[in-house]
């Protein structure tokens, strides 16, 4: 089994969350949608698999290269 | 009385030389999962076409007593060869000989290489893997000569030199430290193979004894520092990817800044229009769309390529081909920070303009630019200095360049998307101006919001006002724009341009001159 970080490119703040720990999700899916520069920036699934950990919540600030989800597959 | 015996001796010295570090040398190299020297030059370049040079360079070898042991060949390779039919100078250190490090043939046969490259005006590729100098060769007989004299040429002239005359590429097979580390960031495309090569300034053992931080070599500088850092401009996952993206990456520049950039038959229609670009850009200016997407449906097919793609990610920066003609591609990726301009970003777009100025291609920019990146961290880093040396090397460059008005312009960041003479583009989506309408209708208009009796609905009415003078008509009847376009007819419109600048291509030719920049 392969563990997949899912990081954040930008720093910002956590808009939506869009999957629930133990969803499938595909690679390319919305893991999360976070505010930066008042634009809706998608965190997408780097990997096919399942959503393991999910390290943020909505309104949560997050940095550059933060891992805010991980992925198991 | 012949020369055979003499003959004989250089035969043998000839072969002597090919042998490198000897089977053992070369079984180490491949245990690494590594190509020798050799190896690389001949994946490189065309078959058959390497043409050696000093091919029986060797220094006399003596072990710590000064006992004479042999002659061991110069651990740099050096010679002529072709990258698709057309002439290069290769060269790189044999790293199965004494780990790279240069001796005094070979040290002066790397120096030698940028001279060649220089003097023949065609491009270098070095191939590289070592570490510089050693603690123990400047202990020994040779290196012990007091060093060079006062008047000799700094050697690093010629590799400064070398990148306002010709394309200067850089690979780095193995770990690369020290003076092949300086080399590799003096380059207009570097590119290291993920899976063998790191570059650092000094290696672990240094570091440890420095700084008391124990490291491994790729903690210090593997692909994935790297990438980040903005030393090297590409990744390749291994050697082979590596030197095919070298080949590739020379196949948009003119051999020396005295040649115009060479040109290809081009298969793919210039009449080309892609449905898609008409609803790529959304209304709905909070949300993001994928511009590498609308440069591939607008440039030749499959010719886009990115480099520099991890270090300053708001900014795309990249060759590629339109109706065959290369040319510079800078493009606002508007998924990290809107597209903001970052120091990091400033960095690179400086870099890439200069490179296209250089080499005089022409420069096509898509521009989605809500301003310089702000903020806290943003001020740390300096942003607005690297920002304006961006806007000043696009303010002063003087290749054909074409202005794509695709979605945002704000601010001064905005400045540095438009070179004198810019031929200028706009999709009925551009938005531009001093600041965004946001956050801008509240700084200007205060006094008049809180004077009203109905604040919001006065902010509203103002934004509404403002929003309707946005319209991409009025840039189109003042003449503020060359043409208003339908997106899809971007390819078209900018074949056309390509015919267009053919005889200013024919004449900008020679070396470009930079004054200091902020």
């Amino acid at each position: 089994m392969a563990t997949h970080n899912v990081e954040s490119e930008v720093t910002g703040s956590v808009w939506k969350v869009q999957v629930d720990v133990g969803d499938s999700v595909a690679e390319g899916d919305v893991i999360l949608i976070l505010e930066s520069m008042k634009m809706e920036i998608p965190v997408e699934s780097p990997a096919d698999g399942t959503v393991a950990e999910l390290r943020v919540q909505p309104e949560e600030a997050v940095q550059e290269d933060q891992v805010v989800a991980v992925i198991e597959s | 009385m012949s020369w055979a015996e003499e003959v004989e001796e250089l035969k043998r010295r000839r072969k002597l030389a090919k042998q490198q570090g000897g089977p053992e040398g070369i079984a180490k190299q491949h245990g690494y999962g590594r190509m020798t020297i050799r190896e690389r030059i001949d994946t490189l370049l065309d078959k058959g076409s390497f043409q050696e040079q000093g091919k029986a360079t060797a220094v006399p070898d003596y072990d710590d007593d000064d006992n004479f042991l042999g002659f061991v060949p110069a651990n740099y390779v050096l010679g002529f060869g072709r990258i698709d039919d057309r002439r290069v100078v290769v060269g790189g250190e044999d790293f199965t000989l004494k780990g790279g490090s240069p001796n005094a043939a070979g040290l002066r046969k790397s120096i030698y290489a940028e001279h060649l490259a220089i003097q023949y005006k065609i491009p270098l590729v070095r191939m590289l893997e070592g570490g510089g100098g050693s603690v123990k060769s400047s202990g020994k007989r040779g290196g012990s000569s007091g060093g060079d004299s006062v008047f000799s040429e700094p050697r690093f002239k010629v590799i400064a030199d070398a990148m306002g005359e010709v394309p200067v590429v850089s690979m780095a097979g193995g770990a690369v430290a020290g003076f092949p580390a300086g080399r590799m960031a003096a380059s207009h495309f570097s590119v290291m193979s993920a899976d063998t090569a790191q570059i650092l300034v000094a290696g672990p053992k240094v570091v440890e004894r420095a700084l008391g931080v124990d490291m491994t070599k790729d903690e210090l500088g593997g692909a994935q520092i790297h990438a980040k850092s903005g030393v090297v401009d590409n990744v390749a996952a291994n050697e082979t990817e590596a030197l095919m993206q070298s080949r590739r990456f020379l196949s948009y520049l003119p051999s020396s800044v005295y040649q115009r950039t060479p040109r290809y038959p081009c298969d793919d229609s210039s009449e080309r229009m892609e449905n898609d670009l008409l609803d790529v850009v959304p209304r709905d200016s909070r949300s993001v769309f994928n511009m590498r997407e609308v440069i591939e449906m607008i440039v030749d097919l499959d010719s886009f390529f990115e480099m520099s793609k991890d270090f300053g990610r708001s900014q795309i920066v990249g060759l590629a081909r339109i109706d065959g003609q290369p040319v510079g591609i800078l493009a606002n990726n508007n998924r990290v920070y809107a597209g903001a301009m970052t120091a990091e970003a400033a960095q690179k777009y400086r870099r890439f303009v200069e490179l296209c100025d250089t080499f005089h291609i022409p420069v096509v920019n898509f521009i989605d630019q809500p301003g310089f990146m702000i903020g806290p961290e943003a001020e740390k880093k300096g942003t607005i200095r690297y920002g304006m040396a961006a806007v000043a090397a696009a303010a002063q460059a003087t290749i054909p360049w074409c202005a794509i008005q695709v979605h945002k312009g704000f601010g001064v960041a905005t400045a540095a998307h438009y070179a004198p003479n810019a031929y200028v583009l706009a999709w009925p989506s551009v938005e531009s101006g001093a600041l965004p309408l946001e956050g801008g209708v509240a700084v200007a208009f205060h006094r008049e919001i809180e004077a009203a009796d109905d604040p919001v609905a006065k902010r509203t009415e103002i934004e509404e006002r403002l929003r309707a003078a946005r319209s991409p008509f009025p840039r189109a009847e003042s003449f503020g724009v060359h043409e208003l376009i339908d997106p899809r007819e971007t390819r078209p419109t900018l074949c056309q341009w390509i015919d267009w600048i053919q005889p200013q291509l024919d004449e900008l030719k020679g070396p470009v001159k930079f004054s200091m920049r902020p």
